[in-house]
């Protein structure tokens, strides 16, 4: 089975096959060996060329996300349902989205009012700490989606700059 | 100021997390029914699980719950508590609530509450610690109460320039202004954190030293005039005024002042005639010249680090000089012994600028072995709640030096597993791993300059990951048609040839 992974910004084309209970696995050029055995719902042994790994995972908006001693890695298969979230700040409506689950605490614009680069649009709280929201870009905000009080989730829209 | 001894029967624990789980644990090991309070996101939380007893507070909102005073006297009252320990944060330095205590007939795990109102105000405590002789941050002898105000002082002392709440504590309502036009903002923060924080949107101003040492001293007073002091713990690895790790001894304090630190704060618990455990924070700046910060009247969060090095059980200590005894340890026998490291295990991503990170804790496997203490509040599958502060545990080590403190450390984090939420974790193993860690020569910006310097990825473990997420992919997909075709009786031919492919590995285009 083949896939094209995307994880920190670079691209591998991989090819699966089950073999003897474990998998094959080709990256590119390299191929790994994998025994790997679930440990509970989120965690699985990994075993390769006699190396013992640990490895945690858990899905997320940016795909799978795989936890291991060297690091914590957001890995995006093609043809996977979640894509990674483009929307990099640029031309267009910018979306201004809840970068964690919290409560708006102050919304510092009006809809309609011009903002510039960096100026303050929201404070969202989250476990006791304010954080300021601000605009990625100049423009005109379009939209306040949120006021003050509001609960939110994480990705939950906030404002839209035009 | 004498007390009869008089054990308590039942202590009400008037906080959440892993210190109300620390206080139920010293509460048991004592024989005194604990009794926990828990808002409505807090219902099936660790400290409630602990616990003898539970009471309800109201809605997950702090001020609703754990910052209310009536509902938390409320609660007392429906058990039949004769105490209350605060731990920290919250209630645990709010002068009312000790008062209200006192005067519902209930004892007050800490200082009398006149102690709390002198030192808790942050300006009253620096009038006061000059008086004792202490060296204080050149600032604000009182708290200003506008914008003009502020600014004089602060052209007075010089940019840049800390802002502080006057009723602060624990990183809230702290912020570092470097200019004259970062004023105006920088007080709006301040003043709405410290208003959500402890009701009191006070602010005062000190010069901001320029990479300081953070050094803080362990004080304990009794109701008999005993006063003794614990050592120093060094906190100066902070992020947003938040510590992130804590030891003892402190790499940088010599033995002369070491010594100083211990007298003045033994000469300030002694002026205010403080009862129960305190804790004096001092910067030191480069010359290795203290001066007096602020006076945290209560637990300290790292009180683990000075309870391995000196071998004492601080919060046993607590309940039993508030209920009337001597301390159970006298001056001349304290010693620090071997070193002691704290981690600070927050729900937050270091990889996303430390942002909270709420959400359920889908694995978790804590570290153990020879001298690992982990003071966790949580457990897989409980939700971190948004309501309050992100720390999750706190992982401590003991060993017989630095060097094999720091090693412990690594071998501990490196055990840690936390799936499901962001945590500290990753930097913390970082930190450790960091030379200028290890050589004890970094100050209150090593956060800061390690979170500057790209974390270099390594080519196996992102190799291992992707190969990871494609088998499991690939499962998933063979679970699914194995699914189907057992779902479809009739047995669809391209289906079962679609599983013969998957099984073959030729299926391709995916």
């Amino acid at each position: 089975m083949r896939f094209a992974a995307t994880v920190a910004d670079r691209r591998f084309r991989v090819d699966v096959r089950a073999r003897s209970g474990g998998y094959v696995v080709t990256l590119d050029e390299q191929t790994l060996e994998l025994d790997i055995v679930d440990v509970g719902g989120h965690c699985a042994s990994l075993l390769v060329d006699g190396r013992s790994h640990e490895v945690g995972f858990e899905r997320g908006d940016e795909g799978l996300r795989v936890q291991l001693a060297g690091g914590s890695f957001a890995v995006t298969l093609a043809g996977d349902t979640h894509q990674a979230r483009a929307a990099e700040p640029g031309s267009g409506p910018q979306r201004i989205t809840a970068p964690m689950p919290g409560r708006i605490v102050h919304v510092l614009v009006r809809a309609g009012e011009l903002v510039r680069t960096g100026q303050g649009l929201i404070v969202i709280e989250a476990m006791k700490m304010e954080n300021e929201l601000r605009a990625p870009r100049s423009g005109q905000v379009s939209a306040i989606a949120v006021s003050q009080g509001t609960v939110v989730e994480a990705g939950a829209l906030l404002a839209v700059i035009d | 100021m004498k007390r009869r001894a008089r054990a308590f029967g039942k202590i009400l624990v008037a906080n959440r997390g892993e210190i109300a789980v620390r206080v139920i644990r010293a509460c048991r090991e004592l024989g005194r029914s604990a009794v926990a309070v828990f808002s409505e996101a807090d219902r099936a939380a660790l400290h409630v699980l602990l616990a003898d007893e539970a009471q309800p507070l109201g809605p997950s909102p702090a001020h609703e719950s754990y910052l209310s005073v009536e509902r938390v006297l409320a609660a007392a009252r429906a058990c039949g508590a004769e105490a209350v320990h605060p731990g920290y944060g919250f209630l645990a330095e709010n002068a009312r609530f000790a008062r209200a205590c006192e005067e519902a007939g209930l004892a007050f795990i800490g200082p009398r509450w006149q102690t709390i109102a002198l030192l808790g105000e942050k300006t009253s405590a620096r009038r006061e610690a000059v008086a004792a002789g202490l060296p204080v941050v050149p600032g604000s002898l009182e708290a200003l109460a506008d914008e003009p105000s502020l600014r004089r002082e602060a052209e007075r002392v010089g940019y840049p320039v800390m802002l502080k709440a006057a009723a602060g504590g624990g990183g809230k309502g702290l912020r570092l202004v470097a200019s004259a036009a970062e004023l105006a903002s920088a007080l709006e923060r301040a003043r709405s954190e410290a208003r959500g924080a402890f009701g009191d949107d006070r602010v005062y101003l000190e010069q901001a030293l320029t990479r300081p040492r953070h050094v803080e001293i362990q004080v304990f007073g009794d109701g008999h005039g005993n006063v003794v002091q614990l050592f120093e713990r060094e906190c100066s690895i902070q992020r947003r005024h938040q510590k992130l790790i804590e030891e003892s001894p402190s790499p940088f304090v010599t033995p002369g002042l070491r010594q100083q630190l211990g007298e003045l704060a033994v000469a300030l618990a002694r002026r205010v005639g403080y009862v129960g455990a305190g804790t004096l924070e001092f910067l030191v700046d480069a010359e290795r010249r203290p001066f007096f910060l602020e006076m945290n009247t209560r637990l300290q969060v790292e009180h683990a680090v000075t309870e391995l090095v000196t071998g004492t059980d601080l919060v046993v200590a607590q309940i039993l000089v508030a209920e009337g005894e001597a301390l159970p340890f006298r001056q001349q026998e304290l010693r620090q012994r071997g070193h002691a490291i704290e981690c600070r295990v927050y729900a937050e991503d270091p990889a996303a600028g430390f942002l909270p990170s709420p959400g359920k804790i889908l694995a978790l496997r804590t570290p153990g072995g020879p001298g690992v203490r982990d003071d966790s509040g949580v457990y897989e599958g409980w939700t971190v709640p948004i309501d309050y502060d992100p720390l999750l545990s706190k992982l401590v080590v003991w060993a017989e030096s630095r060097e094999a403190a720091i090693r412990r450390m690594r071998r501990a984090l490196g055990e840690y597993r936390v799936v499901g939420v962001r945590t500290t974790l990753p930097f913390l193993e970082r930190s450790l791993a960091d030379p200028a860690f290890a050589a004890g020569d970094f100050d209150t910006s090593f956060v800061e300059r390690l979170c500057a310097r790209a974390e270099p990825v390594g080519e196996r473990p992102l190799a291992l990951a992707v190969a990871v997420a494609a088998v499991r992919a690939f499962r998933q997909r063979q679970g699914s048609l194995a699914g189907q075709a057992s779902a479809d009786r009739g047995g669809s031919p391209w289906r079962l040839a679609g599983l013969r492919e998957a099984h073959g590995g030729r299926l391709g285009g995916c």
